[in-house]
């Protein structure tokens, strides 16, 4: 059975087949979980259940649980307070950064690379690391200020529940610094250096360039360059669970650490999978926001675009 | 990070011979194993992932190889954190072993959840419940059933440095104002007179619950003994005995500054003697000093079979032949473990060694933590108060009654 096509309607059929295979993998590795993750949240599903399938509907009790819950509540503050100050310093010090790598200097890229190695160790190894650092016996932290002389500021950052967080973002923030920096450093290569040139002839400083050409013209890359690290941040689990584990008491047991409890420690599958959707909504607005305006981009190319 | 375990020649050898068989050449090829029918593959998960658990592992293998008809095990280790999960991943994917040894605390969550094959009538027949402590034995026990046995048991005990309690003029406590007072006469300089690990996990809650229990309550009575509790341990940080850096270390992390002398009392277990054994200074172990009443926390681990198992008679079978003392013993000896059962009190090394003996007396008295499936709940709620107390987040009462009302709710007391 042949049918003659006409060449665009082969196109396109070409372009399913060839989408298929990608296709078939977000079906299989993103939409099956995920469905069945929302499958779960409206049911009650403990260790037992999963063997009987006997799972109960119970509509929308598991998300009633959790948002009765004041550790959700809890939780989801400190995800905020821990996405906002990385966010915050990670952008300001990759910016400077940036800044400072967009002139070339000798030994400028080594250094540039060199930097580089935070992002690319696995989160576990810089937890581990800062775990040590900070460690209030033995860390190198407090031994600097002892052997500085300022003893008296030395603080047990990750054993007092005051500071904990504190510690989890300092880390995170070393991270985090690397990715901004070299996505700013991009967005700043875009900014055509002969805008500098005219505006210098104009008289205008090293100041006002940077206010009135360099800012506005890297709005879009930094809009993105948030958008990116609020979907990396607000989802943290690893760092977090290898420094402290979510404590001392509750103080550092963000979003992703709670669902994990209610899942893996609790057993509550039901209410971990509605816990875990709702931890889906913050990133999933920004990478809404961040595909609009990629295809705002597209549409038109103005400005540097990552 | 699990492996399988190197399977010996001799297995892979009976495999050619059951293949074999199966091909209709009959016997010709048997070598190890007097395989009349093919024989049946039970896998085996455990956490005991530690180089020196591997020779008395793998000789228990063989033991049982060797002494169970037509049986093979296949091994395969986790990481003591992973184990619970990985059994709940495989119990979702229908991936479940037959026989697992799994850590005796995981009886709350694995008990109520009917992941585990029911063996009431099988160790009714076999007669033996009597020889086992009470408290392993009745950690096996769930709802009236018989949900597996006790495989090893531990509990723990107060370590104490011998030159520095000598000097000090300090004897032993024995009770928790002489805990108090010694700890406190032994704390010096950059060394703390007592070190526990209050971390915020079940070890930190393993180490906590004496003190409950000492103190002459339990979960369901928190508010009013997790108080005293608490506030005993807080008098111990407030006066500089006891570090607040408690609150981040495990058990190792205890026993490392016992090693480095760097406390002179520790609450710990016996798993620590082979590395004390090797500190250049002397050290003794005594029961854990009591309060209202005398108690301590049982540790360990349970042998159980999975409902899901094709093989639970033959799983069973297994079982049934690790606890003869001739391979029981072997093997509790290589892992440094003490035996859940009083009829092997004086064989193995726990019979000569006065450390493990002073364990062993302690068995007796330890307590399971058999609080059923929102255990785990009740448990994270207890290590919370303990670090909010030690942290000086909050007062010991107000602790207690944050956490009691957790506890009431996860254990549906009310």
């Amino acid at each position: 059975m042949s049918r003659s096509l006409s060449p665009s309607a082969r196109r396109r059929r070409e372009g399913y087949l060839f989408c298929l295979p990608g296709m078939a993998f977000l079906a299989l590795f993103l939409a099956y979980p995920l469905l069945y993750n929302v499958w779960t949240s409206v049911h009650d599903v403990d260790l037992g259940q999963l063997l009987g399938g006997t799972e109960r509907f119970n509509g929308l009790d598991n998300y009633r649980t959790v948002i009765g819950d004041p550790a959700f509540w809890h939780s989801v503050r400190l995800s905020l307070i821990f996405t906002g100050g990385s966010l915050l310093f990670q952008f300001t010090i990759g910016f400077a950064l940036a800044l400072l790598f967009a002139r070339p200097f000798p030994l400028g890229g080594l250094l540039r690379s060199l930097l580089l190695v935070a992002w690319l160790l696995p989160p576990v190894v810089s937890g581990t690391l800062f775990r040590w650092l900070l460690d209030a016996e033995s860390g190198a932290y407090n031994a600097l200020l002892e052997g500085v002389g300022l003893g008296a500021l030395s603080h047990d950052w990750l054993t007092d529940p005051a500071t904990s967080l504190a510690g989890v973002v300092l880390a995170n923030i070393w991270i985090g610094v690397p990715f901004n920096m070299l996505l700013l450093l991009v967005g700043l290569h875009t900014i055509d250096p002969e805008l500098h040139d005219a505006a210098a002839l104009d008289g205008a400083g090293a100041r006002q360039r940077l206010r009135h050409i360099t800012l506005p013209l890297m709005r879009p890359v930094s809009v993105t360059v948030l958008l990116l690290g609020l979907v990396y941040t607000f989802k943290v689990f690893d760092i977090v669970f290898v420094m402290t584990g979510g404590g001392p008491v509750d103080a550092t047991r963000v979003l992703s650490l709670y669902v994990y409890e209610v899942f893996f420690t609790f057993f509550r599958f039901g209410q971990g999978a509605a816990a875990g959707l709702l931890l889906l909504v913050v990133p999933l607005l920004a990478g809404l926001l961040y595909v609009r305006r990629l295809r705002h981009e597209d549409a038109a190319p103005t400005g540097g675009a990552v | 990070m699990s492996y399988h375990l190197d399977r010996r020649g001799c297995l892979r050898t009976s495999t050619a011979a059951a293949t074999a068989a199966a091909l209709g050449l009959g016997g010709a090829l048997t070598s190890c194993s007097p395989a009349k029918s093919a024989p049946v593959t039970l896998t085996w998960w455990d956490y005991f992932t530690l180089d020196n658990f591997q020779p008395g592992m793998r000789r228990l293998i063989k033991d049982i190889e060797a002494g169970v008809p037509d049986v093979r095990i296949e091994r395969r280790t986790f990481p003591f954190a992973e184990l619970d999960r990985q059994i709940t991943l495989a119990a979702i994917s229908g991936d479940l072993p037959d026989i697992a040894i799994v850590d005796n605390v995981a009886m709350n969550t694995l008990g109520g959840s009917r992941l585990l094959a029911d063996l009431t009538s099988r160790v009714e027949k076999w007669g033996q419940a009597d020889q086992y402590y009470k408290g392993p034995w009745s950690g096996c026990q769930v709802g009236g059933k018989t949900l597996g046995i006790p495989n090893n048991s531990n509990c723990l005990a107060l370590y104490y440095n011998t030159a520095m309690l000598r000097s000090a003029g300090v004897k032993p406590p024995t009770t928790w104002d002489e805990l108090a007072s010694a700890a406190h006469r032994l704390t010096s300089g950059d060394r703390f007179g007592l070190a526990l690990s209050a971390i915020r996990t079940e070890e930190g809650v393993f180490q906590f619950l004496p003190f409950l229990w000492q103190a002459g309550g339990d979960l369901d009575t928190f508010t009013t003994y997790g108080a005293t509790a608490l506030s005993f341990l807080h008098d111990l940080v407030a006066k500089g005995s006891l570090s607040e850096q408690c609150v981040g270390w495990t058990q190792q992390d205890a026993n490392t500054r016992f090693l480095n002398q760097r406390a002179a009392l520790q609450i710990n277990g016996p798993w620590q003697i082979p590395t004390l054994k090797k500190a250049p200074f002397d050290w003794n172990v005594v029961a854990l000093p009591r309060d209202k009443a005398a108690a301590t926390c049982l540790g360990g681990e349970n042998w159980v079979v999975m409902a899901s198992s094709k093989h639970v008679d033959k799983a069973w079978e297994v079982l049934e032949y690790t606890q003869r003392p001739s391979v029981l013993v072997p093997y509790l000896v290589s892992f440094g473990e003490l035996p859940a059962r009083k009829d092997l009190a004086d064989q193995g090394t726990w019979a000569s060694d006065p450390a493990l003996r002073l364990f062993l007396s302690q068995l007796p008295l330890a307590r399971p933590r058999q609080y059923g499936a929102h255990y785990a709940e009740a448990s994270q709620a207890v290590a919370e108060a303990e670090q909010a107390v030690l942290a000086g987040s909050a007062s010991p009462s107000a602790a207690a009654r944050t956490a009691a009302a957790k506890i009431d709710k996860a254990l549906g007391n009310r």
